[in-house]
């Protein structure tokens, strides 16, 4: 699962890439997580107190059990991702969830897309600038997940994170930095400025073609809505001197043409971007559903 | 169907593995032929149900998303509402020996009995091999034949992917709403979703 790191991805390296590393003994007693089903789950902050008019992150750690896993928010084939309810209080909003990139599971003609081990979601919280300070405000979260191994098995649990509001500028708790950065590595970033993506409709499959300025062996795509590509269907890497092709199968149930593919393409393990680019080159033909080349865009691509 | 000794040994390949791929059920295109021997010990060939809906179930006891619709009684609801109205409906276990949601021929039956469920019948599929024919990824997965033999739904049971109970009150189903909409003539709007569920627990050997 390496390519030849160092020397084949130079031209597009992230400024963060170096920067996420030897916090190893920064974490004091890290509390632990709530049961989940084989599992554990985790509901963390990264600062220390909610900074009045400042955003913050939380984060959803989960720990599996071997061999178990839940899912991405483009679940894949089968499956589906975590779900979360918050309880805050007036002044604070949680933003959408972080996803870090995911990875292939399964081989066979059924393939989702997920975590294994443990992963950390990300979740930004707004703090109005008219929150009240106090000493001991509550966070709550209610989360639905589904863990699977060769069966799945759902889980509900609540968790709680009490914080206090201040008017100080923020501090880092240091019993999360580590976590937070582990975390913040394995979350997919745009695209680099010298780096170019296009894609191209190739009667049954994407072409997605990239220009990093230098050979990339190995890549897979994940997009973030379901129903765009047959996920169980092998991805064909073409190496190229300055980036790579790679041939997606379309699915089976898109019966609308795509008009912007968005999501993330992983290079290896810690090197994910996000792709978010038009659709091009399809063919005058018009495809066997019948809609030709002045369809609308699609409404329901992107994570929600 | 076969491919013939007259082509070369290249042709023949070709010619075959054209064949499988088209052999694959699609929204719109005709629904592939299968005969499979039910829980009660008859055996059911698809075609010979032209000129009636066909409603497929694919179908796991130990998944959870079946579970949702079985323990709340919203599958039997429809299996009672659709086959009332001429509609004939198989369920399809195609869980290998083994895996959750196999079941032999009595088990399937208690089964049936216990959660008072009446499809027209439950096929034993272990081998997958219908499963694989329809790409069938998740159970519940759903799939609306109409009385020409073409395929006009296939994805999920609703537009609710989870496994509370309490979504089905609130939920779109997507297997009433092909058949009506099919029933009265008109278009299916929603030809094609995500069939959100458990994996099919297909043989391992099976790709």
């Amino acid at each position: 699962m390496r390519v030849h790191q160092g020397t084949n991805t130079r031209g597009c390296r992230s400024p963060h890439f170096a920067s996420a590393l030897a916090l190893l003994c920064a974490a004091g007693a890290q509390a632990t997580g709530s049961p989940i089903p084989h599992g554990t789950l985790e509901l963390v902050a990264e600062n220390q107190w909610i900074a009045i008019g400042r955003p913050f992150y939380l984060g959803l750690h989960f720990q599996l059990e071997k061999g178990w896993h839940i899912y991405w928010v483009n679940p894949g084939d089968s499956g589906e991702p975590p779900r979360v309810t918050w309880q805050m209080p007036p002044g604070l909003s949680p933003g959408a969830i972080e996803w870090p990139a995911p990875q292939r599971l399964g081989t066979s003609s059924i393939v989702d897309f997920g975590y294994e081990d443990a992963v950390t979601l990300i979740v930004p919280v707004h703090a109005e600038i008219n929150l009240a300070a106090q000493p001991l405000a509550q966070l709550g979260a209610e989360i639905r997940v589904l863990v699977c191994r060769e069966i799945c098995v759902p889980g509900r649990t609540q968790l709680s994170l009490t914080l206090p509001i201040k008017s100080q500028p923020p501090a880092p708790d240091l019993r999360t930095q580590d976590l937070f950065a582990a975390a913040r590595k394995e979350m997919p970033r745009p695209a680099p400025q010298n780096c170019k993506f296009s894609i191209d409709d190739a009667k049954d499959s994407f072409v997605l073609s990239a220009n990093f300025g230098s050979q990339i062996t190995q890549a897979t795509f994940f997009p973030f809505a379901e129903l765009q590509i047959d996920n169980s269907a092998p991805q064909t890497l073409q190496p190229l001197a300055t980036g790579f092709r790679l041939t997606v199968r379309k699915s089976d149930r898109l019966l609308k043409p795509v008009e912007r593919l968005k999501g993330v393409i992983v290079l290896t393990g810690n090197q994910a971007y996000l792709i978010d680019a038009p659709v091009s080159g399809r063919r005058a033909q018009k495809n066997k559903s019948g809609y030709g080349s002045d369809d609308k865009p699609s409404s329901k691509e992107g994570p929600e | 169907m076969k491919c013939s000794p007259l082509y070369s040994m290249l042709m023949t390949v070709v010619i075959c593995a054209a064949a499988l791929l088209v052999a694959a059920a699609k929204v719109g295109a005709p629904a592939p032929d299968f005969t499979a021997t039910a829980s009660n010990g008859k055996s059911f060939r698809l075609y010979d149900y032209r000129g009636k809906y066909v409603v497929l179930e694919w179908h796991n006891n130990g998944c959870p998303y079946v579970g949702k619709h079985y323990n709340s009684g919203n599958m039997q609801r429809l299996q009672k509402q659709w086959t009332a109205r001429g509609v004939v409906w198989f369920t399809i276990i195609s869980s290998a020996p083994g895996k959750q949601g196999y079941v032999t021929a009595s088990e399937e039956n208690e089964y049936l009995a216990k959660m008072q469920a009446t499809p027209t019948a439950a096929l034993l599929d272990p081998t997958g091999e219908i499963g694989h024919l329809y790409e069938a990824k998740t159970s519940p997965q759903m799939v609306v034949i109409n009385p020409q033999g073409v395929v006009v739904y296939d994805g999920a049971i609703d537009d609710k992917p989870t496994t509370d109970l309490s979504d089905i009150a609130l939920a779109t189903n997507y297997v009433s709403l092909a058949l009506e909409q099919a029933m009265a003539g008109k278009k299916v709007e929603t030809p094609a979703t995500r069939p959100y569920g458990c994996s099919v627990k297909y043989p391992d050997s099976t790709h």
